[in-house]
């Protein structure tokens, strides 16, 4: 566990009251946030995030066939898993990283396995009662400097954006047999659909200061060091319609009832403008590729060599 | 709410030079190697610090950094490597344990630095003998997580730094925050200690630790008890936002010039510290400006 002074801490809270963060952030600001898609080839999506030149996100998705549930018998589901580099952080050394891999994961299941996570899950069952579509999403955090969560979800959405899944042909065999074949030609892939109901996640610490006895605060993309001040956390998932797909509350402190609706108001707008602002990024990038394709331009990923 | 969302960035070309196995190192050229580069096949060469040897003639550099040549010997400084000290260096580090009579202190080093209990000063007269009530009240001088500046003073056998804090300008750090850069852009000079024009102190600190704070009012030299006892408070003093908003921007230039991959000392902050002042502090972290700054503070320390 990484140690914080007295004074640092009041110096952090203080900022953080006065709305002037120590690096001159206000509360609610976000760092700026690199972002790229499709970088992994053998993935059917991937996206890379890295926040504010620390964090950094890696997330892939594949989708498998498997046999579908038998008490859910028409749709396909999605399953999450989230891990922390070892090398990303002194703590995550060993077994270290383990009790946050597990919260992480949870956190992005509870989220994106439901149907609030707003891909039509029926369109991922290939023959009802047979066989369905699983996505499998993947988050490898390489680097850690504050604020992870919220570069999961970003990092999630982005490579949902850029996944394509195969098209398929079902034949009808007779006697109610059915029997598909999954088309090959890449061009015929299409787009999860729902993905762009895909919510995001928008972390806010609850930080206490000495000064004034009792004050609400809230700020976002916290620091590590920051974090380390953080009495309570709540990470709320925004959808771009600003409905709540999910709550989550992380650290020790506890939340007041008129912070907490507080917090979520806060959430719904900041989520909804990161939304609005993600998708014109991807769109641009995803028109920029396709222009390239059609002059016959070679479309090059930086992925790993990018310098910023 | 504003976010920026940015596409990332392709490297840029570096030229190399040709002769890769003539050696010139005097000419005054700075050669950059990376992991695994040959950088000769000489015979008459020993390997020094980040080489190695490969099928008994060619030496390979095992970091990335900067040849180096003394005599026959050598050898690569790597360009992010830990603090390795100096006898006399001043640096800023966290406490990381209490121990018996000393304190383990985070010097990003390869290993702790120790602080012993009879190198700090004590509280009742400056050249006052330790006793076993000091021995007790350890983490009423220093707790974990503090931080400190202090001065190398010796190495143990095993390679551990020894720190000492006697002295006035040496104290519990308070009142700011905490800058970390590669410890190599640090550089040696006369004083650690700043106080810069925009009324903020600096402690540069050669492991690459930085301290920005508001100064600490009082006589400094004065071996009143109420100053001992303010060398090892904990509680800050009153910041206004003014200066709170100087200490961020100073902040901020330093992680510029960082970024940049500049050698950073007072000089250099001051005339970033100016350049920056077109900009609001947050601004400060956007890749144009951070550019922008950076290359009209080196400019105008060419200029002199």
């Amino acid at each position: 566990m990484p140690y914080l002074s007295q004074a640092e801490r009041d110096y952090i809270t203080e900022g953080v009251h006065s709305d002037l963060r120590a690096d001159g952030r206000g509360r609610l600001d976000y760092r700026a946030l690199v972002l790229e898609t499709g970088i992994i080839s053998q993935a059917n999506g991937s996206a890379r995030v890295r926040l504010g030149g620390g964090t950094d996100v890696l997330v892939g998705v594949k989708v498998e066939i498997d046999q579908v549930e038998p008490d859910a018998a028409d749709i396909g589901k999605v399953v999450c898993n989230v891990e922390c580099s070892p090398s990303a952080s002194q703590q995550f050394e060993g077994h270290g990283a383990d009790d946050l891999n597990n919260e992480l994961t949870q956190a992005l299941q509870r989220v994106l396995g439901g149907p609030q996570c707003g891909i039509n899950f029926e369109k991922l069952c290939i023959i009802k009662g047979q066989q369905c579509w699983i996505v499998y999403i993947d988050a490898m955090i390489l680097d850690y400097s504050g604020n992870v969560m919220d570069a999961i979800f970003i990092a999630t959405k982005a490579a949902l954006f850029n996944t394509r899944i195969p098209k398929t042909q079902i034949q009808d065999m007779g006697d109610g047999e059915f029997e598909f074949e999954v088309l090959d030609d890449v061009e015929d892939a299409e787009r999860l659909e729902g993905v762009e109901n895909v919510p995001v996640g928008v972390t806010l610490n609850k930080v206490w200061t000495v000064m004034t006895g009792s004050t609400k605060l809230n700020k976002e993309h916290a620091t590590p060091l920051e974090e380390l001040c953080t009495e309570a956390k709540l990470l709320i998932a925004v959808n771009k319609d600003g409905k709540v797909c999910g709550i989550q509350k992380g650290a020790d402190g506890s939340i007041e009832p008129g912070l907490m609706s507080e917090m979520i108001q806060t959430a719904k707008r900041v989520g909804q403008s990161l939304i609005r602002q993600l998708d014109q990024s991807l769109h641009n990038e995803e028109a920029q590729v396709e222009e390239k394709r059609r002059n016959g331009e070679h479309v090059e990923k930086l992925g790993f060599f990018a310098v910023v | 709410m504003e976010l920026q969302i940015l596409s990332p960035e392709a490297p840029s070309k570096i030229v190399k030079s040709k002769n890769e196995d003539a050696m010139d190192v005097d000419g005054g050229d700075v050669q950059l190697v990376m992991p695994g580069e040959t950088i000769t096949s000489d015979l008459q060469f020993m390997r020094g610090h980040g080489t190695y040897l490969d099928n008994e003639s060619t030496v390979i550099s095992s970091v990335a950094g900067v040849v180096e040549r003394v005599n026959k010997l050598v050898s690569v400084r790597a360009l992010k490597a830990r603090y390795t000290g100096e006898i006399g260096d001043i640096v800023v580090g966290r406490i990381t344990e209490v121990a018996p009579k000393r304190w383990k202190v985070d010097v990003n080093g390869r290993q702790d630095a120790i602080l012993m209990l009879s190198s700090i000063s004590l509280p009742g007269g400056i050249q006052r003998r330790k006793n076993e009530e000091d021995e007790l009240q350890m983490r009423k001088f220093f707790a974990e997580g503090d931080m400190v500046a202090a001065e190398v003073q010796a190495f143990f056998v095993d390679g551990a730094i020894g720190l000492h804090t006697r002295g006035h300008q040496f104290s519990k750090l308070r009142n700011g925050s905490l800058v970390t850069v590669p410890s190599v852009l640090v550089q040696r000079c006369k004083s650690h200690f700043h106080l810069l024009p925009c009324g903020v102190h600096l402690v540069l600190g050669l492991n690459g630790y930085l301290w920005v704070s508001k100064p600490v009012p009082g006589n400094p030299e004065s071996t009143d008890e109420a100053d001992i006892e303010r060398t090892y408070s904990n509680k800050n003093d009153l910041i206004e936002d003014s200066e709170r908003e100087s200490i961020a921007r100073v902040c901020n230039c330093i992680k510029a010039l960082a970024k940049k991959f500049m050698h950073i000392n007072d000089t250099i902050i001051i005339y970033t510290y100016e350049a920056s002042l077109k900009y609001s502090v947050k601004d400060l972290l956007q890749k144009e400006i951070v550019e922008a700054i950076t290359s009209e503070a080196s400019q105008k320390l060419t200029m002199e």
